[in-house]
């Protein structure tokens, strides 16, 4: 799930992409680590919450991005339902969603050029191991960016194969995606080098 | 030599392979909106990459308004823009005004400016009102006037454009192509297969099998052109 910036002007909006970075991150461990305890999870999740209305994002959006995670939270339900207890179970999988939710919260308050910058300052100290930190920075952001079209290309296989009433088999989907995600890369590398990066 | 002239001197293009896409291709252009016709596998597409850097001549030279796309790629680049027919494989950032940005990373600007330019730009092109969507959430229409806007906002001084309208319906194709060829002052060089856009151009010339085999005023060089896909 890739979600975007969504403008503002909100406290969380103003603050640097740095510092929120760092702030997430801390959230995201001590959400990790916190004991499988109902009052903190709770309280964990009130945290979430809080967020989303402090950004100016409604109780809306947390529950919309919720609902996305869905099959997630169904396959970590399943896989662990029979072996844990139900505490600890949904100890797990309020952990997961509140870090997931904590860093899209980052997304949706943070434009991806600034979040980049961020990302590229504290690359910095590693150029002197060889590390170029803008070109980390740049394939964060071609990440990002081609995330949707490889989905889109997902989309069009089972179209096309569904167009042809071809079962849909796990080889003759991921052989002509990946073909695609070649080419991608390939006509992505040519307008590279015709927008002036080597 | 003046400044709008495009040069190339018995260039040839062999691809790894063996295939040959351009053979001893001589020529010199410096009219303003020059049309680029022919066949599929032609060498339009050869040629036009050539005059960007993206394609290295095997043989001959090639200078774009007085610089070597090889030798000089950093500031040819920055003064020859290139449209591909494809929008999806040209956005490079999420959002659309962080793509048009993208052209002007590296250029010492301030972030001010940067935004100020961004803005004008996606204003001249009608994307103003979609500034932080996500780039691959427009219509085709509106990714191929993002990625003239991220060329135009370098402010070049060429734009090659190739097949800009392929992958686009009536209504985009129109606006597009009134984009390039009546609103936009630089020279334009138009790869196309749509010969009412090459007609609107002020020369065209004619690629078969990797030989450029006519160039001129583009009404009789569109006419000679059908007259041989009729015969074929």
């Amino acid at each position: 799930m890739i979600s975007l910036y969504r403008p503002g002007d909100s406290a969380l909006h103003r603050l640097p992409a740095g510092p929120k970075l760092l702030g997430v991150m801390a959230l995201a461990l001590a959400v990790s680590l916190a004991p499988a305890d109902p009052w903190l999870l709770a309280g964990s999740a009130v945290v979430v919450a809080g967020g989303y209305l402090l950004a100016g994002l409604g109780m809306a959006e947390p529950g919309r991005q919720v609902w996305i995670l869905r099959w997630l939270v169904l396959v970590m339900l399943l896989s662990q339902v029979f072996f844990l207890p139900g505490r600890t179970v949904a100890a797990n999988i309020v952990r997961v969603v509140a870090v997931i939710l904590l860093a899209n919260l980052v997304t949706l308050t943070t434009r991806t050029e600034d979040l980049v910058d961020a990302i590229e300052r504290a690359l910095t100290p590693l150029r002197h191991i060889g590390v170029n930190p803008g070109r980390v920075a740049l394939m964060l952001s071609m990440t990002i960016t081609t995330i949707p079209v490889i989905a889109g290309y997902a989309a069009q296989i089972r179209e096309a194969q569904r167009a042809r009433g071809v079962p849909v088999a796990p080889l003759a989907f991921v052989v002509p995606l990946l073909v695609m995600a070649l080419k991608h890369a390939d006509d992505l590398a040519d307008a590279l080098t015709a927008r002036g990066v080597d | 030599m003046s400044e709008r002239d495009i040069v190339l001197d018995n260039v040839s293009v062999e691809y790894p392979g063996g295939r040959t896409a351009v053979r001893e291709l001589s020529v010199r252009l410096s009219e303003r909106r020059i049309a680029v016709i022919g066949s599929n596998g032609s060498g339009k597409s050869t040629f036009a990459r050539t005059l960007n850097g993206l394609v290295t001549p095997t043989t001959g030279a090639v200078r774009v308004h007085g610089l070597d796309p090889i030798r000089q790629a950093k500031e040819l680049r920055r003064r020859v823009g290139f449209v591909f027919s494809n929008p999806d494989t040209q956005i490079i950032m999420p959002t659309v005004a962080e793509d048009a940005a993208f052209s002007l990373r590296r250029r010492g600007l301030s972030r001010a400016e940067i935004a100020a330019r961004v803005a004008a730009a996606l204003d001249r092109v009608g994307l103003t009102g979609y500034a932080d969507s996500p780039a691959h959430s427009l219509s085709g229409g509106e990714k191929q006037l993002l990625a003239l806007c991220a060329v135009l906002i370098g402010e070049p001084s060429l734009v090659v454009a190739d097949e800009p309208t392929a992958y686009l319906d009536g209504v985009n194709s129109r606006r597009i192509a009134g984009f390039l060829l009546d609103q936009m002052p630089q020279q334009l060089v138009l790869v196309t297969h749509d010969l009412r856009l090459a007609a609107r151009c002020d020369v065209a010339v004619r690629f078969d099998r990797g030989r450029l085999v006519d160039q001129g005023e583009p009404g009789p060089v569109i006419a000679r052109y059908e007259h041989d896909q009729d015969l074929a």
